[in-house]
């Protein structure tokens, strides 16, 4: 028995970490869903806490910039969580037909490692190897026209462009 | 667009924790990925018409205090005691920190989701024999099976 102390940061940094390995080694990407969902409900209260504004926070901005309805946080949380199946991939409900569709499970992963990136990064900076060794690997392996691999506050994609 | 059975994602959540458990890697996805499995597993089980780990506990726990507690309130129990919930939630009025025995909380997270997974589909998948010989080994398995022996016969799972 070797019980120890832990803070609500290390919960979070240690399965985001996780996730992030699974990740980059191409391993299971629904558990990277789990992992980086799960640190990310901490994460975003731990940001809230600390008086800033959470990732959720964010996007519900951006909605009202681009001319959307103001939303409230809770409301823009489940439904982020819900594209990004964090909360079907942990749940089996009577009735439920127990089949989960998703257009591409790899971006899916990556966006919720992203999310609770965001959230890590706010509270704790890049200064962690792990972190650093992320963003690096983004910019080396994904798509430069379909994300932000430089992380850009004025970036579009190109990719969205091109769909348009 | 692809689709995909719960039961596989399911497995595939509790295949990754046992390996990250056995690897040392992790211990707190462990909990969370086993919880996760869980989640489902649970569901398909209860789906299947038998009975789960949890309703198994909440049976047990009839016999020794007399009254069945809710399904929803002992699983949130449960899920508290195994460390699951505070990997998975935070609110504003918890503490700061958290006291965790983490490789213990995390062996037993597994051994709910095995257990469930037991139910369903047996013992043959090598992730799943692989947890069930460690556990047999470090939880003194015979010395189980003696205590096990002396439990009457309807304090005993169903799925016997």
């Amino acid at each position: 028995m070797t019980t120890k102390t832990y803070t609500r940061l290390e919960l979070a940094a240690d399965q985001l970490h996780a996730a992030v390995c699974l990740f980059i080694t191409g391993r299971d990407r629904f558990s990277v869903i789990t992992l980086a969902g799960a640190a990310d409900v901490i994460l975003s209260r731990l940001v809230l806490n600390s008086g800033q504004e959470n990732f959720t926070d964010s996007i519900a901005q951006m909605e009202v910039e681009k001319g959307g309805r103001e939303r409230p946080r809770a409301e823009v949380g489940k439904a982020l969580n819900d594209m990004l199946l964090i909360n079907e991939i942990k749940h089996f409900d009577p009735g439920d037909d127990g089949i989960v569709t998703v257009s591409d499970l790899d971006e899916c992963a990556f966006a919720a490692i992203l999310k609770g990136m965001a959230n890590y990064v706010t509270l704790a900076g890049r200064k962690e190897d792990w972190v650093a060794a992320f963003f690096l690997w983004v910019k080396e392996n994904m798509d430069p026209n379909k994300y932000n691999v430089n992380f850009d506050p004025e970036w579009e994609s190109s990719a969205q462009d091109e769909q348009a | 667009m692809p689709n995909f059975q719960k039961y596989d994602i399911a497995k595939s959540q509790l295949e990754t924790a046992v390996d990250l458990f056995f690897r040392g890697l992790s211990y707190h996805s462990v909990i969370t990925l086993a919880g996760a499995a869980s989640g489902i597993l649970s569901g398909l089980v209860r789906a299947a018409g038998k009975e789960t780990f949890v309703d198994y506990a909440r049976r047990v726990h009839e016999g020794m205090r007399g009254h069945m507690p809710k399904r929803d309130s002992y699983a949130h129990h449960i899920e508290k005691i195994l460390g699951i919930s505070a990997h998975k939630h935070l609110s504003e009025k918890d503490t700061d920190t958290v006291e965790l025995d983490l490789e213990h909380l995390a062996a037993d997270a597994l051994a709910r989701a095995i257990a469930d997974y037991v139910t369903l589909y047996g013992q043959h998948e090598p992730f799943v024999s692989a947890y069930l010989r460690w556990a047999w080994v470090k939880k003194d398995g015979p010395r189980m099976m003696e205590l096990y022996e002396a439990v009457p016969e309807n304090m005993r799972p169903k799925s016997e």
